[in-house]
């Protein structure tokens, strides 16, 4: 088989059954943004907006490296956020200015 | 776009950034993630009270829960039946509500079979039983190899299971979770079910360890 035929039959999240690396037995208590991220994805499975699997597709959508470098719910935020562009929900450019405003208001300028 | 490299140290003034919840500067995805949210409630997509509402969810459910199913099952019989029949109508008989639309399918751990679950694809889990999963449970090695070599990766979690029991790997989805009943431990005849519910652990609900009389709920 040759290795582009493997990545046909192998989608990025479809690891099951391949060699990798012994447990290591990690944990670590969620940040207060990853409750919240955690938190938006039952809201948004509960108002049939994004569900458990569109979820776990756009993950794979984010392709191999982002998949690689990102953290579970920095993965999971980027993966709402372009499924709510493609479904016509939000913008870019509104996320874009949002996330501006979010930043000011942090840095005080509204206050 | 949201400017990460410019320089933000004289930012001196003192007041209270309670609404974003950190103490430093928020970073690129927590921005993202308020950004996202207050978007939707803007569009009445959802509503402003929702998210913290499902946090107090989320924190409302621990391995407790799922020790509570155990130790039920333990005791009574009729109720191991039932469980077993119906994982998720068992647990709301004990006031265990699900907020998804999961499916539990509950694996009794005998003398001749030991069940472990993964989410190979990612990481469904019975979080209303259980809460969230560890890291673990997410990360590539245990999720690529659980299926393939479970008793290394048991032994990893220094369970040896002998040669002669069956181990069942169960791979959960979106839609159907999978929660271990644990076999009771030997010794426990005296116990309360309030004893034994405190020697079921997390991890023996995944199935990676034995409920042991040694290893309470303080050792997870």
């Amino acid at each position: 088989m040759t290795q582009s035929e493997n990545l046909v039959k192998r989608l990025p999240n479809d690891i099951g059954g391949l060699p990798a690396e012994p447990i290591k037995q990690i944990d670590h208590a969620l940040e207060p943004w990853e409750k919240r991220c955690h938190a938006l994805a039952d809201v948004l499975d509960f108002h049939k907006i994004i569900n458990t699997e569109e979820k776990r597709c756009g993950v794979e959508a984010l392709g191999a490296e982002m998949v690689g470098k990102l953290t579970y719910y920095e993965r999971w935020i980027v993966a709402f956020a372009n499924i709510l562009f493609r479904k016509g929900l939000l913008t870019p450019a509104e996320l874009a200015l949002k996330m501006k405003e979010v930043e000011a208001r942090w840095l005080g300028d509204d206050g | 776009m949201a400017q990460q490299g410019q320089s933000l140290d004289d930012h001196g003034h003192d007041h209270s950034h309670a609404e974003i919840g950190g103490s430093g500067r928020p970073g690129y995805y927590d921005m993202m993630e308020t950004a996202v949210r207050e978007l939707l409630v803007e569009k009445k997509l959802i509503g402003a009270d929702e998210i913290r509402r499902q946090i107090e969810v989320l924190d409302s459910r621990t391995p407790a829960l799922g020790a509570k199913v155990v130790a039920r099952a333990w005791v009574d019989p009729a109720f191991r039946a039932r469980l077993l029949a119906n994982g998720r109508a068992a647990c709301e008989e004990l006031g265990i509500s699900f907020y998804d639309d999961t499916a539990l399918i509950v694996l009794e751990n005998t003398d001749k079979m030991h069940n472990l679950i993964v989410c190979t694809l990612c990481s469904c889990y019975p979080r209303p039983v259980l809460g969230l999963p560890p890291d673990w449970y997410k990360a590539k090695p245990y999720r690529a190899r659980a299926v393939s070599e479970p008793r290394k990766v048991l032994a990893e979690f220094g369970t040896i299971i002998s040669d002669d029991v069956e181990i069942r790997v169960s791979d959960s989805t979106a839609m159907v979770r999978y929660l271990v009943l644990p076999r009771r431990p030997s010794g426990t005849e005296s116990y309360s079910e309030e004893q034994l519910a405190a020697l079921v652990t997390r991890d023996t609900m995944i199935g990676v360890v034995p409920a042991s009389v040694d290893k309470g709920r303080t050792g997870q």
